[in-house]
């Protein structure tokens, strides 16, 4: 009796929200929402345009979506992963793809609150030592500013540096398990990359060296708007 | 073994659309589609139409159902809702609440 696992088969699809408290496991394909408390395991033919949270997630398939997990995220050999990866623990293995922002560590949280989160732990410690009456007034000015390192933070994620940088890893680690098979001594080296980037405070530290290179790609769109509007005038 | 399983703790809120045999033990809102044979255990919640090859119901189904084959409400299978099929049983014990539409 598998009462506490479900599986999604390889020829199924489902579209909308799963939810429960049970483990899950994708083999087929899975758009919108899944939300369990037990383990998620995406499947290597399995393919999710959705977000999987789960308490620990196994990736070996593809990933248009956020995953967040309470305990440990792992992305295996053939793994592509396009989201943001957060959980306390991540591994990504040799040939996995990833591109969107990762954090290892605490607060696991979505992806709204950990934006929020800097500027309200930020404006909480001030908020204490001033007096609870006096304060009242003082807090929305300084509550106002704190959003603005986020934004600058937000950036870091969505710009090419991080990706590139992430793809720049893969293809290189990709050559030497082709040439020697050894992919374990270059398996520990990422997961001994990923450590340091753990603490939360990191994410301000990106975000300066990841700014000037953000603003190219918007670029693009607007051409293209720019472009439309004008074939239509000139048809008019 | 490839097939799907909506597990005990499980809730699907949307719609399941599936090539192979599909077994519902959890709790399912929606659509449920099945190319092949769907089954809802005791204790299954289904609050959706279900369209399928042969189905077995001994848990509850809140919907339409049409089936290519056949439907089998078995004992403690509880169903509210039209039933399309080409034959259908319904066991001493099951309970049954709609149109029967049988192919004459």
């Amino acid at each position: 009796m598998n009462g506490d696992v479900a599986t999604i088969g390889r020829g199924t699809v489902v579209r909308g929200r799963i939810t429960g408290a049970a483990n899950l496991e994708i083999l087929g394909r899975v758009e919108g929402e899944v939300e369990v408390d037990g383990d998620v395991v995406l499947d290597a033919r399995g393919l999710a345009a959705a977000s999987l949270s789960g308490r620990r997630v196994t990736i070996r398939g593809a990933v248009r979506g956020d995953l967040v997990a309470t305990e440990s995220i792992v992305l295996e050999d053939g793994a592509r992963v396009v989201g943001d990866v957060r959980a306390p623990r991540v591994a990504i293995a040799t040939g996995a793809l990833v591109r969107g922002y990762v954090q290892t560590g605490d607060a696991p949280a979505a992806s709204s609150t950990a934006r929020a989160r800097p500027a309200a732990s930020a404006a909480t410690p001030r908020a204490a030592n001033v007096s609870a009456t006096a304060s009242a007034p003082r807090t929305p000015p300084r509550a106002a500013p704190a959003p603005v390192p986020s934004p600058a933070a937000r950036p870091a994620p969505s710009a090419p540096a991080r990706p590139v940088a992430t793809a720049i890893a893969g293809s290189h680690a990709a050559p030497s398990s082709n040439g020697s098979q050894a992919s374990q001594p270059s398996q520990p080296s990422q997961t001994e990359r990923t450590p340091p980037r753990a603490p939360s405070a990191h994410a301000p530290v990106h975000a300066p060296a990841a700014a000037p290179k953000g603003p190219p790609p918007p670029v693009m769109p607007a051409l293209k708007k720019g472009a439309k509007g004008a074939m239509s005038k000139k048809r008019a | 073994m490839a097939s799907t399983v909506i597990g005990a703790g499980i809730t699907i809120d949307g719609e399941i659309t599936s090539d192979e045999d599909v077994v519902v033990q959890g709790t399912v809102r929606g659509k449920l589609t099945a190319r092949d044979g769907v089954t809802v255990e005791p204790g299954a919640v289904v609050e959706a139409d279900v369209s399928g090859g042969p189905l077995t119901v001994a848990g509850s189904i809140t919907g339409n159902i049409t089936s290519t084959d056949r439907v089998d409400l078995q004992p403690g299978a509880k169903v509210i809702g039209n039933v399309k099929a080409a034959r259908i049983t319904i066991s001493d014990g099951a309970q049954f609440k709609g149109n029967v539409d049988m192919d004459v």
